[in-house]
């Protein structure tokens, strides 16, 4: 296994020996919140955990607007959380920057390692952006792992109707549909897992590609599925985090996003390929109701994104989708704002459809990506009109009528990912 | 008057028949290598031709500008024919320097020299457009791809411009290869793109002030806009 702790890093782990539990936290020049989460995190470990040995490990990308000395300054009043038992071992904290590319993948790399350097039988990580996390979450992520023998923990949130709309109109349904199981924030971003899925994760050779960037929560996710771990998930309440990364473009991190699943795809092709419906996870935690925050969405907007999408990109959707799909696409653009519409079977033909052009390598595959994002718009736009007017519930199940449609055409799937003798003929007159 | 005859007519007669009787064997040969090179050249193509179609060169060359242009010409039925015709005319033009060896004439002989010395140049020509048109598609889709989802109008536009100037900059280095017209194309070269630029700036500045202004408009507007808050992932 390639060595990538610096030596410094190296010799404070030695100094520490071993621990039951490594919290990490990924981190960017998130001065305004990490205290926040440093505490929550520290209080959790020393609330839900005193007996266990445990260290809180951020990983910096480079920060240079004092995160790292915030997480090693942050104080936890112990006192105020009455605590029942004190902690034997004090949590321990170290910052350290991390080394490869920049972005979340790497930071967790040097988490992973840490683990397995520290022989770490529980792990949990979280963003080091968040408003809403309390010590409640660690225990929730963590307990799974440590006394129940789960792998994976994913956490369950309560979020806004138009929030997470990537995760509740492609990830969610897909990874459902895939591999059968219904973990509703498979990209959450905050997660438990055990020392077995930490060596899974350091075993692969990703850490060059879209993994170490936006890539890393769907492929923690998919991984732990695909290789059928125990999965559970973690009723969190509201997740508020910090105002929207200024770094992070739309394009960039729906490619990678979404590309890291399309990948993902191959690499289990024959554990999804015989998977038929899904069965729920078990959900850990007391759900209760949350207020969330408002949002804005620009429906103009993404409706004059998709139409261009489809005026000014069709020769490359020539080469991805079928006539029909396209035919259909063109028809969606040319009806009025107020009438716009993307129907759930046309959206899973269209996703079907690009998984499998991605897989047959049909074009280059930043290209393929890149050329979704018009066409996401166009349909996050169908959405937000569409539940404009609905409730929590009434979208979730909006939301659970779009996957069991990505279930039963899972056969579109599959007759569609290998390329056929129609597809190529189908190539052939469009190029 | 019979010795003005045999001398007249009949001795030039003979030396025509003996210099006939010379060249026949090689007119035979000629027309044999070209029949025969005929034959080969169009199994060869046909050959070639499956096979790159079991190979998937016809999807290859879809990523290629000359994938494009080769579709765009109608005389081709697809890349796999374009190129499977290309070697059955590379094999007759081989066949035909062949049959004019054959000849062995001091004209012929160094028609096949000069020839033979050229074609290092035509492959790397060749080779140059090729690269040239692989990098020009890519770059003009990925114009188009960061165009449409920035919002810019005429994105099209756009990705054929980039197309347009990585082909000219491909052409004019393959000519300069060939050693065809290289001041004049190189000069021709240079006022048109000098002239494009000017031309593009001027356009710019006049039909696109208002755009320009509108842009730096948003840009720095921070009140009144329309923010989305809310996280796709």
């Amino acid at each position: 296994m390639e060595r990538f702790l610096p030596d410094d890093l190296l010799a404070r782990l030695r100094e520490t020996g071993e621990v039951d539990i490594v919290a990490g936290i990924p981190s960017y020049n998130n001065v305004r919140t990490i205290g926040h989460v440093v505490k929550a995190v520290s209080a959790g470990l020393a609330k839900y955990f005193p007996e266990q040995r445990s260290i809180l490990v951020n990983s910096d990308g480079g920060s240079g607007d004092g995160t790292r000395e915030t997480v090693l300054g942050a104080e936890v009043d112990h006192d105020s959380l009455l605590l029942v038992s004190h902690p034997v071992k004090p949590v321990q904290r170290l910052s350290t920057p991390y080394h490869g590319v920049p972005g979340k993948g790497s930071a967790f790399r040097t988490i992973f390692e840490v683990a397995r350097q520290l022989n770490a039988k529980a792990c949990v990580v979280v963003d080091s952006d968040l408003r809403s996390i309390t010590p409640q979450w660690i225990e929730l992520l963590v307990r799974p792992v440590l006394e129940r023998e789960f792998d994976f923990v994913a956490p369950y949130y309560l979020r806004h109707k138009y929030d997470g709309t990537i995760t509740n109109s492609i990830i969610y349904p897909m990874t459902r549909a895939l591999f059968g199981k219904r973990v509703r924030q498979p990209i959450g971003g905050d997660f438990g897992f055990s020392r077995r899925l930490a060596l899974v994760y350091l075993e692969r050779d990703v850490w060059g590609t879209d993994v170490a960037r936006f890539g890393i929560d769907i492929w923690m996710a998919a991984t732990a599925m695909g290789e059928g771990l125990r999965v559970g998930q973690a009723y969190l309440g509201a997740k508020l985090h910090d105002a929207k990364d200024p770094g992070s473009d739309l394009t960039d991190m729906f490619r990678q996003v979404v590309g890291s699943l399309f990948g993902l795809m191959g690499s289990y092709e024959k554990i999804w390929r015989d998977v038929k419906g899904s069965e729920p996870v078990p959900l850990f935690g007391f759900p209760f109701e949350v207020g969330v925050e408002p949002i804005q969405v620009d429906v103009e907007r993404m409706i004059r994104s998709y139409r261009a999408g489809v005026k000014d990109l069709q020769e490359i959707y020539g080469e991805i989708l079928e006539p029909e799909t396209r035919d259909a696409l063109g028809a969606r653009a040319a009806e009025s704002t107020d009438a716009f519409h993307i129907p759930d079977a046309l959206w899973v033909h269209l996703i079907y459809e690009f998984a499998a052009a991605h897989h047959q390598k049909r074009l280059d595959r930043d290209h393929l990506m890149q050329s979704l994002v018009p066409l996401y718009l166009g349909r996050t736009a169908s959405f937000v009109r569409e539940v404009r007017d609905s409730n929590a519930q009434a979208v979730e199940e909006r939301i659970e009528a779009l996957c069991r449609i990505f279930e039963a055409e899972k056969p579109y799937l599959l007759s569609r990912w290998e390329p056929s003798k129609r597809g190529e003929q189908s190539y052939a007159r469009t190029v | 008057m019979r010795e003005l005859f045999e001398k007249a007519f009949v001795a030039p007669l003979g030396r025509l028949a003996d210099q006939f009787a010379g060249v026949v064997p090689g007119l035979i040969t000629v027309a044999l290598v070209l029949i025969v090179g005929g034959m080969v050249a169009a199994f060869a193509r046909m050959v070639i031709e499956r096979l790159l179609r079991w190979g998937k060169f016809d999807r290859f060359m879809a990523q290629t500008e000359l994938g494009s242009v080769i579709h765009r010409t109608g005389i081709f039925r697809s890349a796999s024919d374009f190129a499977a015709r290309l070697v059955q005319g590379a094999l007759w033009l081989l066949f035909i320097l062949v049959a004019l060896n054959a000849l062995d004439t001091e004209m012929t002989r160094n028609l096949v020299v000069r020839f033979v010395n050229y074609v290092p140049d035509l492959i790397t020509a060749g080779l140059v457009l090729l690269l040239g048109s692989l990098i020009s598609h890519f770059l003009g889709r990925s114009a188009l791809l960061a165009a449409v989802n920035a919002g810019w109008s005429g994105a099209r536009l756009i990705a054929g411009g980039v197309r347009l100037l990585v082909m000219s900059l491909t052409v004019v280095v393959a000519l300069e290869q060939l050693r065809i017209g290289r001041t004049a194309l190189l000069v021709a070269f240079a006022i048109l793109f000098g002239g494009v630029v000017v031309a593009g700036a001027i356009a710019f500045g006049l039909a696109g002030r208002d755009l320009v202004r509108d842009w730096l408009q948003a840009q720095t507007r921070a009140e009144g806009r329309k923010e989305e808050d809310f996280r796709h992932l």
